[in-house]
């Protein structure tokens, strides 16, 4: 019976987890996302701390309470606060965007803390008993975890697209309930001191469930008020934007990548980089939504004419460079005007890569135009095609900072390098990105272009670039050939009213004219590393400019990342000594959750050391280190393997499914297979564990690249095989610590707190890791704390069966 | 006699008590609003008197949600529900300093939002047209508006891209909502030599505004920089030192 609840509340916790984020990420940013989950599932560790608690007031309570009864009480305790809080949560009007203004929003946020804790803590009650309860079996439960886990990975994704978020919420809350109707008498004699349920209370059990079920159907069948959708918050774009007459969504398509909002509206209206000099009426537009942000336009092609605007935008001044293109390549990562640009370039071929199936079924059906559904990365890899322009379209997110933790490869110096080698001799490349003050992106790329040209061995790099701005939007050009003649550009940018930021030769005079700044700041900091360059001083520019502007490798992968610690002071003075500002930024809503999470951990981890009293009976610092080091480990390896292969799939959420999935389930294999193994194996098996991340770090990333040129199939085949090895070693060390390294339930209990505490500390810190060391580095702090697990299992201050 | 005036104190005081708008301008706002234009306005730079007249004069916290009455004049936008926001008092007077005004100007602004900044611009301007396109927002606004006597002001409901064709064209034009581009309807009702403002950012970060200068064909787009919004490179601090006194 336990071992069947393990799994099932793995598979449901890990199915409410996955949901959870869909829902933030909908209703709100991303960032509140990661706060809220990253606390809540401190509820697991809290049920080995409260079993702790238990221990000092009662004896044999690992018999009594994972017995028939209470397990099935914690069941079902589970699924009505899963469903209980998720609803509740709905309702409460949490708004990250008003978190930092209205103190009420305070309440709201620790509400939200408290109440998905909830369900975590009664699934972590049943898990931490299992493993209290029956020590010997500790793989066996392991595999139970993990492989219920695992199925709670995939589970979503049938569901999400025919339920929705809300509903798919509670069916998976209401999945363990299947195992409380029924009872199998109970032989074992670790239950003598518990009896059978009676026939009273099983019947008990089974209108109770039945009550739930019925109560439930009616919640989500109700048609107003209480119907479980999920709506974004009012300062999302979409929200914001139905607010105008005559705008509707027409069609919401949901699954595991995003919800796409289809909207349709006389109000569309969307030409980033648009000249001044436009008289006339922009194209019939509308747009579609991904999690009520980040829109994507779909222009109604019309006429011939209509495409006449995009000659109008600045991204245009590349295509201007090449008269009569034949291949055209555009990498669509939102926005949507780079279609009209390309098709009024009047090219024969043009090719869209855009990862999102949903928009890309909709651009090939639309625009009646070649449309591969594939990461850009592996379509470069794939193709050996040349193209007289590549144009990359990407206008960030819309609220400032909140790109700063995502990972992207469209514009690493490695990107820049498979553009240019699909490139025809006299070919261009293009990029529009939105203009910042202070200048960051426009260095960023400028700098990313020139070492790629640099490594390709073009003479004098930066003869190939150029860079055009507006008001608000910059377009980088980068060339081939080198620009000996500049006529063309400089003529395009003075008919159009649009500022000169760099071209060879540039002088001060024939920069800010049109879009003026008090200084031409974007000038002055490119010639300044262009200088730098020449000079070989860039990594002395990149150290002492403000922002952190360096240009990004597939190692450190986050374009949209600019924020420097040391100067995050002037930073806050700078915004005008505004808190909520530097709340907007990723990265400090990471310090903020990690220091959360570190009192968090502290308090579940001191508890049970104050309140058992008995010398003998407290954890000891061996026992709590080799715990912390074995959830640390694991953490850090899955979540190097998750960011690793958002390379290969071009996808964070389908990257997250393989590699949770493949974990989880040879993680379990490798539990279920330390039954076999003698307590002399424990030292063998980190050992191995540690040899296999450190060629992990040394060696991975050839086969990742090699793994990128092959088909799908082979992509997820290869990705899957690569984590068998890992995958079963990291699956060892915690049961295997459990059987042999413990000889108290509530010692278990507490190992359990341990790794639960460090399981969450570690997936936070480690996005930091990510920005600021490197992803490689991730491999290297599983590889540290599997040695601080080994020095630890050596001591002998840990109880010896 | 305290028998009688008793009955006379609870028939007049209360009914009057009753029917008493809550927000009246009361002394703790007028020095809220004078505390807000000495530190937030007058230190930062905003010299034009009008402009400091018209925020020392409009109520702002009459245009804000009542849960929010007590951040009425602080240093910081304020969302108003329905995903709008009025902006930071600052941001209002510097973007109405920029236009220049002399007090003969016909002024379009497009998104009229709480109707704060328009209020602002009737006190500087001969006239003001306000364009919201979200109904609920322009009814009360307009009402709010009409409550506090503004009459300079022209409410409608309509879509500004296209702008008030009828009454153009404009010395003066204010987008306030957030744009990728200016629309080109817009531009051709704005006069030679006309000038017309927005804020560009997000607005509860930072925010810079530019103002477009029509000059026959030609249009020239000036970044204004304010407070929140100084670039941080060595050289611009050098040359904008109030960056480093700003105002708590």
């Amino acid at each position: 019976m336990i071992l069947a609840a393990v799994f099932l509340l793995s598979l449901s916790s890990l199915a409410l987890e996955v949901l959870l984020t869909r829902v933030f990420s909908i209703s709100q940013w991303n960032h509140l996302s990661f706060m809220v989950i990253s606390i809540a599932l401190f509820g697991f560790a809290a049920a080995g701390t409260f079993l702790n608690i238990i221990d000092t007031q009662k004896k044999d309570w690992e018999k009594r309470l994972s017995s028939s009864g209470p397990v099935k009480i914690f069941i079902i305790l589970y699924t009505v606060t899963a469903i209980g809080s998720f609803m509740v949560l709905n309702r409460i009007p949490l708004d990250y965007f008003r978190l930092p203004l209205e103190p009420v929003q305070i309440f709201y946020l620790l509400t939200a803390y408290l109440l998905l804790t909830l369900p975590f803590f009664f699934a972590g009650l049943v898990i931490s008993l299992a493993y209290a309860f029956i020590p010997e079996k500790s793989g066996f439960v392991y595999f139970a975890s993990m492989a219920g886990s695992a199925c709670g990975a995939i589970i979503p994704f049938p569901f999400l697209p025919f339920l929705g978020e809300g509903r798919s919420i509670i069916l998976a809350a209401l999945i363990p309930l299947i195992i409380v109707p029924f009872e199998k008498p109970t032989t074992n004699k670790k239950h003598a001191l518990t009896k059978n349920i009676s026939r009273g209370k099983r019947f008990a059990f089974q209108v109770t469930c039945l009550f739930i079920v019925l109560m439930t159907g009616l919640l989500v069948s109700v048609e107003d008020g209480l119907e479980p959708k999920v709506k974004p918050s009012p300062y999302k774009d979409l929200s914001r934007f139905l607010q105008f007459p005559d705008t509707r969504i027409f069609e919401t398509v949901t699954g595991l990548r995003g919800r796409f909002d289809s909207v349709h509206s006389p109000y569309t209206r969307f030409a980033p980089g648009l000249s001044l000099k436009f008289k006339d009426i922009l194209p019939e537009q509308w747009v579609i939504y991904k999690d009520g942000d980040t829109p994507f336009f779909i222009y109604k092609q019309q006429l011939q004419k209509d495409e006449w605007f995009s000659k109008f935008t600045l991204p245009y001044a590349g295509y201007m460079l090449v008269p009569n293109p034949e291949h055209i390549l555009l990498i669509q990562d939102g926005g949507g005007s780079g279609i009209p640009c390309a098709m009024a370039s009047g090219a024969c071929n043009i090719t869209v890569v855009e990862q999102k199936p949903k928009i890309a079924h909709i651009v090939r059906n639309h625009y009646n135009i070649p449309v591969v559904n594939q990461n850009p990365r592996a379509f470069m890899a794939q193709s050996d095609k040349h193209y007289d322009i590549i144009h990359i379209e990407n206008w960030g997110g819309s609220l400032p900072g909140s790109d700063a933790l995502t990972q992207g490869y469209l514009f690493t110096t490695a990107s820049f390098s498979e553009y240019l080698n699909h490139l025809t001799e006299n070919g261009i490349l293009i990029m529009a990105r939105k203009l910042l003050l202070p200048p960051a992106d426009s260095i960023r790329l400028w700098a990313g272009a020139y070492e790629s040209l640099r490594s390709l061995e073009f003479e004098n790099p930066e003869r190939h670039i150029a860079v055009l701005r507006n008001w608000s939007t910059f377009t980088l050009i980068v060339s081939v050939r080198p620009f000996n003649d500049m006529t063309g550009l400089k003529d395009f940018a003075r008919d159009m009213n649009f500022d000169l930021v760099y071209i060879p030769g540039i002088t001060k005079e024939m920069v800010n004219r049109f879009n003026i700044f008090d200084a031409p700041y974007h000038f002055f900091e490119i010639s300044r590393l262009a200088e730098a360059y020449r000079s070989g001083t860039e990594e002395a520019y990149f150290e002492t400019y403000p922002l952190d502007v360096a240009p990004q490798s597939d190692s450190r992968p986050f374009p949209g990342r600019f924020l420097k610690w040391n100067r995050l002071k002037a930073l806050y003075k700078i915004t005008g000594s505004r808190f909520y500002s530097l709340f907007m930024s990723g990265e400090i809503v990471v310090c903020v959750v990690f220091l959360e999470a570190l009192v968090i951990a502290v308090f579940l981890l001191m508890i049970p050391v104050f309140t058992i009293k008995k010398q003998d009976k407290k954890p000891n610092i061996s026992l709590l280190l080799y715990f912390l080091a074995v959830g640390a480990g694991f953490m850090f390896l899955e979540l190097f393997f998750i960011k690793k292969y958002i390379f290969i799939f071009g996808d964070p959420v389908i990257s997250l499914t393989v590699v949770l999935t493949g974990i989880l389930v040879f993680s379990g294999f490798g539990g279920c297979c330390s039954q076999r193994i003698g307590p002399g194996g424990l030292r063998y098996v980190l050992i191995a564990l540690i040899a296999v991340l450190i060629f992990i770090f040394l060696g991975l990333d050839p086969m990742i690249h090699r793994i990128l040129e092959l088909s799908k199939i082979l992509q997820y085949t290869l990705a899957t095989l690569l984590l068998i090895l890992p995958s079963f070693l990291v699956g060892l060390p915690f049961p295997l610590g459990m059987r042999f390294l413990l000889n108290r339930p509530a010692h278990r209990a507490y190992a359990w707190t341990a790794n639960g505490c460090a399981s969450v500390l570690t997936s936070i810190i480690s996005a930091q890791i990510a920005i600021s060391l490197g992803i490689p580095i991730i491999i290297l702090c599983a590889a540290a704390a599997y040695l601080v697990a080994l020095l630890m299992s050596n001591t002998k201050t840990i109880g010896q069966k | 006699m305290k028998k009688i005036l008793l009955p006379f104190f609870i028939l007049t005081f209360l009914p009057a008590q009753l029917m008493a708008q809550p927000l009246v301008d009361s002394p703790k706002y007028q020095k809220a609003r004078g505390k807000m234009v000495s530190l937030q306005i007058r230190l930062r730079g905003v010299s034009d008197k009008k402009v400091l007249n018209a925020m020392s004069q409009v109520p702002r916290h009459r245009f804000v949600p009542k849960e929010l009455l007590s951040q009425a004049y602080a240093d910081h936008p304020l969302p108003i529900g329905q995903g709008q926001t009025i902006s930071q008092p600052y941001i209002v007077a510097l973007m109405t300093e920029k236009l220049k005004l002399i007090g003969n100007e016909r002024i379009l602004e497009i998104g009229t939002g709480s109707g704060y900044q328009a209020a602002i611009l009737a006190k500087v301007a001969k006239e003001v047209y306000t364009i919201e396109i979200k109904e609920k927002l322009y009814k009360k606004a307009e009402s709010l508006l009409r409550s506090l006597g503004f009459s300079k002001i022209k409410t409608r409901h309509g879509d500004g891209y296209f702008g008030w064709p009828e009454a153009a064209p404009f010395d003066c034009i204010m987008i306030t909502a957030s744009i990728d581009h200016i629309p080109p309807p817009l531009l051709k009702q704005l006069k030679d030599g006309g000038r017309l403002i927005l804020p560009l950012g997000n607005p509860f970060s930072y925010q810079h505004l530019s103002l477009v200068t029509k000059y026959d064909d030609e249009y020239t787009v000036k970044q204004i920089t304010g407070v929140l919004f100084v670039p941080m490179t060595g050289h611009a601090l050098d040359q904008n030192p109030r960056v480093t006194n700003d105002i708590p």
